[in-house]
């Protein structure tokens, strides 16, 4: 069982893939925005915060799992 | 030879692990018939609620009308704090001002007080050691639960409950359900997001100083402990505004 256990946790992980799909690709065209529209810099950060915290929320769930599953072992 | 002392290392790793995850009970208050376990997380968030309540009655208890020294910058953070809640609230930002800037200050220094922490070298281990107390998902739930609180309380004292029991059903009836879901998965998702990352980041470091105790560590450290606790300070306090703002505009 504990093996079981053990590859559990690794593809719980293994949610921050989309994570950091995610959070670069929003990184990416918030640069873009902001050199098109400097003047707007307050407000494109304030979506893109938003964003990554909403895009990360998946890979710390998957990390929550896996160490609830390694407190198992 | 070599396998048994990679065994050893893997089993020193796992300790390491179990041992950053444990919180230690430091004393016992019993009072009326009930124990009251003091963790050290406990401790920690003391010492930084004393920190703030001596530091802010320090620094304003000569407030002169031309600033100087210390008061710039306390003018300088507050008057951030005035504009960032003016931003969001409009008009009614007086009332929510005071809570965004004590939310941010405790997360704040509570994600930084690590970094005074005493450290063990030459087989000394030091007397105590400050871990975060944002890696205890008691006070992060707490901390949420707080401000789902102030969400709902702001959103009713705004509309009024006939107001706000129609903008449950806000673009179609249907949505009923999911609005109301909101209400557990906000402060869930708040709480999730501060826990694990401080957590995930407080086990990276002590991994790595596992690994490879000399020279590593202060370079990743910075990122790990204090640009990784700055962003999620800021990222809790600024969920927390764009909730509020949601639910009074």
């Amino acid at each position: 069982m504990e093996p079981l256990i053990a590859i559990g946790a690794s593809i719980a992980v293994a949610t921050g893939i989309g994570a950091g799909i995610g959070i670069g690709i929003a990184t990416g065209h918030t640069a873009e925005a902001i050199a098109r529209q400097p003047e707007q810099a307050a407000k494109i950060q304030t979506v893109f915060f938003l964003g990554i915290a909403l895009a990360e929320a998946t890979a710390i769930y998957g990390l929550v799992i896996s160490i609830l599953l390694f407190l198992k072992l | 030879m070599s396998t048994a002392s990679t065994v050893h290392q893997t089993a020193d790793l796992g300790e390491r692990l179990m041992e950053a995850m444990r919180f230690r009970t430091v004393f016992v208050i019993k009072a009326a018939g009930h124990q009251f376990p003091i963790t050290e997380t406990v401790i920690v968030c003391w010492a930084v609620m004393a920190v703030l309540i001596i530091g802010s009655f320090l620094l304003t208890r000569k407030l002169k009308d031309v600033p100087e020294g210390p008061q710039v910058l306390l003018e300088s953070f507050v008057g951030f704090i005035n504009s960032f809640s003016k931003e969001h609230f409009g008009h009614r930002w007086a009332r929510y001002a005071p809570y965004l800037g004590t939310l941010f200050l405790f997360l704040i220094v509570s994600n930084l007080i690590p970094v005074l922490s005493p450290m063990g070298a030459f087989g000394v281990e030091p007397a105590f050691t400050i871990k975060p107390p944002m890696r205890d998902i008691n006070v992060t739930a707490a901390l949420a639960v707080t401000s789902i609180g102030i969400v709902l309380v702001s959103g009713l004292r705004a509309r009024g409950i006939a107001g706000w029991l129609k903008h449950l059903a806000h673009p179609i009836p249907f949505m009923i359900p999911f609005n109301l879901m909101e209400f557990v998965v906000r402060p869930l998702s708040l709480c999730l997001r501060l826990f694990g990352n401080i957590l995930g980041s407080f086990i990276i470091m002590r991994l790595i100083e596992g690994v490879a105790p000399i020279g590593i560590p202060p370079l990743l450290s910075l990122y790990f402990d204090i640009l990784d606790g700055l962003i999620q300070a800021l990222v809790f306090t600024f969920l927390t505004t764009l909730f509020i703002a949601e639910a009074i505009e």
